[in-house]
């Protein structure tokens, strides 16, 4: 008999290669291969550079510029996963039908090879946010730490959410397509964090409750250790009678709630995925 | 010939255990809208089924080949979908022990992006092989494919035959303890699946167990210890080989009858107007289904042709109908024998040895084309159909001359 690996380590490796194999797809047959994965970021700063120069969109606000490409590079990894994972069990049918494997590593592998693309991302955005001088040098880059690990485990749970809900109703992917925006819309990816907290003025003492929204937390995390607090705090110090920085726990929280959901939705789609691809 | 597999088998002696294991298949297509869904549940209606596998039980012993025959849609396929475990039974268990390969299908689930060493390697992770046995196999995997120079290659640019290869060279060089096989070895040339089979062999000598679908009765007959028959998702009989594939050969030809019939084509240039066996002692002619108890046949041909047709050729064919395999055929032109151009009506006449044949029924085609095979002018296909009668025993269907020595 051949040596076999056992239990979980028999699977990391087949998630080490289908995410290696994820990631290989995304660039398959294109020249400069993995580069565009430092180079879209790249450019897409560049991009924001010229054209808030030109419009002079950002004018008032300091910071503004770094402000937003850190938003919009740490949504990517969630609008990626979000839009990767419809496909990562229905597109894997033949796979899926043919050969037996927890099938939880399909959108898992869809998952880290969005985070693996992101780490990528970063380099470019961590260079421009040096260049500028805005990245907060210091051990308050630790933030990343968690930040990037409750954004993990949120992206890991869309995946396992949004791959098994797209095998049994393919409004998934249209319902994922305006929600998409939506969710957007409510992160403070381009506007502000106070912005959000004075709409959610209705709330009154409750407005922390706009930390239900896992992506408002995990951004607060990251802009906190890429900037400093002094120039991004978790909290803006305006609210921070109503709204205490433990309110981004509910965000990490809401993470781990999103993950449990995830794994529940795959556990219950698995005894049918055959049937129904 | 009916067993039951809980009482032939010991209880620790088994590889693939399957217990009643029914599966039903929901009618309304395979992904529902939200609007469906909300409608069902609105209505409490359920929703359509279709029993695909209705109580089937086998069990399969460790070392045992056992093979799979039956109609398209007899539940083979997803029965050993169930076993692989990439389909849920309904009610009822299927169980395995030690590892298990399958090859479903072509290429057992690559992808066509990738290389075919990415897909090797791929498929040795879902097969949980650690990396260092997969490289180690690795050449052995690519030799055996015989596909050196196209491991390299994304795996969307191999021919169906390419990929099949690899998906049974790496499926078997992975070395499970069961190996799923369903209809796959039809793709591959006469020599790979010479390999193939042989590799089998290999297999069930080193005791691992082997359930392999295919529709080729004599592949099934060549490599299955017992064969199970399944027909519309019933397990009719599992047992001896000869017996059961026999069994579902009758069956299937009575149903595949109306395919076999008689049929024709061609230009008709010049076109049969009569084939019939002449009795010899009597001259009497008969058609349709003719019994043969002597030791030969003669057959009479009669044809019309439109214009003159230089140099044809004639010729017959003589096929098995349990199986549709040709058992014989040969034309004027390889025997040698010069037939006149057709110009309006002619004709002839052959007698044909059968005394080597095992009692049957055979189906006999004839045509009548140019010298080059380009242009076919009439072929009555499956004509008359043989009855042949005698008394010799012996396996397949011809008797070849034999001197034993002791």
């Amino acid at each position: 008999m051949g040596a076999r690996a056992q239990g979980p380590l028999k699977w990391a490796e087949l998630t080490r290669i289908l995410t290696a194999r994820n990631l290989k797809i995304r660039y398959k047959g294109s020249v400069l291969g993995f580069f565009w994965s430092l180079l879209t970021p790249a450019l897409t700063i560049l991009m924001y550079a010229v054209f808030a120069h030109i419009l002079k969109f950002n004018k008032g606000q300091p910071h503004y510029l770094q402000f937003l490409v850190s938003g919009i590079i740490v949504w990517g990894f969630t609008a990626g996963c979000l839009n990767d994972s419809l496909f990562s069990i229905a597109g894997n049918a033949n796979l899926v039908k043919k050969v037996f494997f927890p099938r939880a590593i399909l959108p898992l592998s869809t998952a880290l090879a969005n985070g693996v693309n992101f780490l990528l991302t970063f380099v470019p955005l961590a260079l421009y946010l040096a260049l500028t001088g805005t990245l907060a040098w210091g051990p308050g880059l630790l933030w990343l730490l968690p930040a990037f690990a409750f954004h993990l485990a949120l992206c890991t749970g869309i995946a396992l959410l949004v791959g098994t809900l797209n095998v049994f109703f393919r409004d998934t992917q249209h319902v994922v397509g305006i929600g998409q925006l939506a969710w957007f819309f409510l992160t403070p990816v381009f506007y502000f964090p106070q912005m959000q907290l004075e709409a959610a003025g209705f709330l009154g003492a409750w407005r922390g409750l706009v930390f239900l929204n896992p992506m408002t937390g995990v951004l607060a995390l990251y802009r906190r250790a890429l900037m400093g607090a002094a120039e991004q705090p978790l909290v803006p110090p305006a609210f921070a009678a109503d709204v205490p920085a433990w309110w981004v726990g509910v965000s990490c929280a809401m993470c781990l709630a999103v993950l449990a959901i995830g794994v529940a939705a795959l556990r219950r789609g698995d005894r049918t995925f055959g049937d129904a691809l | 010939m009916n067993e039951d597999p809980a009482t032939t088998i010991r209880d620790d002696d088994w590889a693939i255990d399957v217990s009643h294991v029914t599966k039903r298949f929901r009618l309304q297509g395979a992904s529902r809208s939200l609007k469906t869904a909300a409608l069902d549940l609105l209505r409490g209606r359920a929703a359509q089924t279709f029993t695909a596998l209705d109580d089937v039980s086998l069990r399969v012993r460790r070392g045992e080949t056992v093979g799979i025959v039956g109609a398209n849609g007899a539940g083979k396929s997803t029965l050993l979908s169930i076993i692989a475990g990439t389909l849920r039974a309904t009610s009822g268990t299927a169980r395995t022990r030690g590892s298990v390969s399958s090859l479903l299908e072509l290429g057992a689930g690559f992808h066509p992006d990738l290389t075919g060493r990415e897909n090797v390697m791929l498929y040795g992770a879902i097969m949980g092989i650690p990396r260092e046995t997969m490289r180690r196999r690795f050449d052995e995997i690519v030799d055996f494919a015989g596909l050196e120079e196209f491991i390299d290659q994304p795996v969307r640019f191999y021919s169906s035959g390419m990929y099949v290869r690899l998906g049974f060279s790496v499926a078997v060089q992975v070395d499970p303890d069961v190996l799923l096989v369903d209809e796959v070895l039809a793709v591959g040339d006469a020599d790979f699946q010479r390999k193939c089979l042989g590799k089998m062999d290999e297999f069930r000598a080193r005791g691992k167990s082997l359930l392999l679908i295919s529709h080729d009765i004599h592949t099934v007959r060549r490599v299955a210890d017992r064969v199970a028959y399944l027909a519309r998702g019933r397990m009719l009989d599992v047992g001896d080989p000869l017996l059961v594939s026999e069994a579902y050969m009758k069956d299937s030809v009575l149903e595949a009858d109306a395919a076999l019939a008689k049929h024709e084509w061609g230009n008709e240039e010049a076109k049969f107007e009569r084939a019939v066996v002449v009795d010899p002692a009597t001259g009497e002619e008969r058609e349709g289904v003719v019994e043969c108890a002597g030791r030969s046949v003669r057959f009479r041909l009669r044809w019309r042709a439109s214009r003159r047709l230089p140099d044809p050729v004639v010729g017959f064919s003589i096929a098995d109908r349990l199986s549709g395999r040709n058992v014989f055929g040969s034309n004027t032109q390889i025997a040698g024998v010069r037939v006149p151009d057709l110009d309006g009506e002619g004709g002839l006449e052959l007698e044909l040895d059968l005394s080597r044949l095992h009692a049957g029924e055979y189906l006999v085609s004839f045509s009548m084309h140019s010298a080059d095979h380009k242009t076919n002018y009439h072929r009555l296909e499956h004509a008359l159909r043989l009855k042949v009668v005698n008394d010799l025993w012996f396996d397949g269907l011809v008797s070849l001359p034999v001197e034993w020595t002791v």
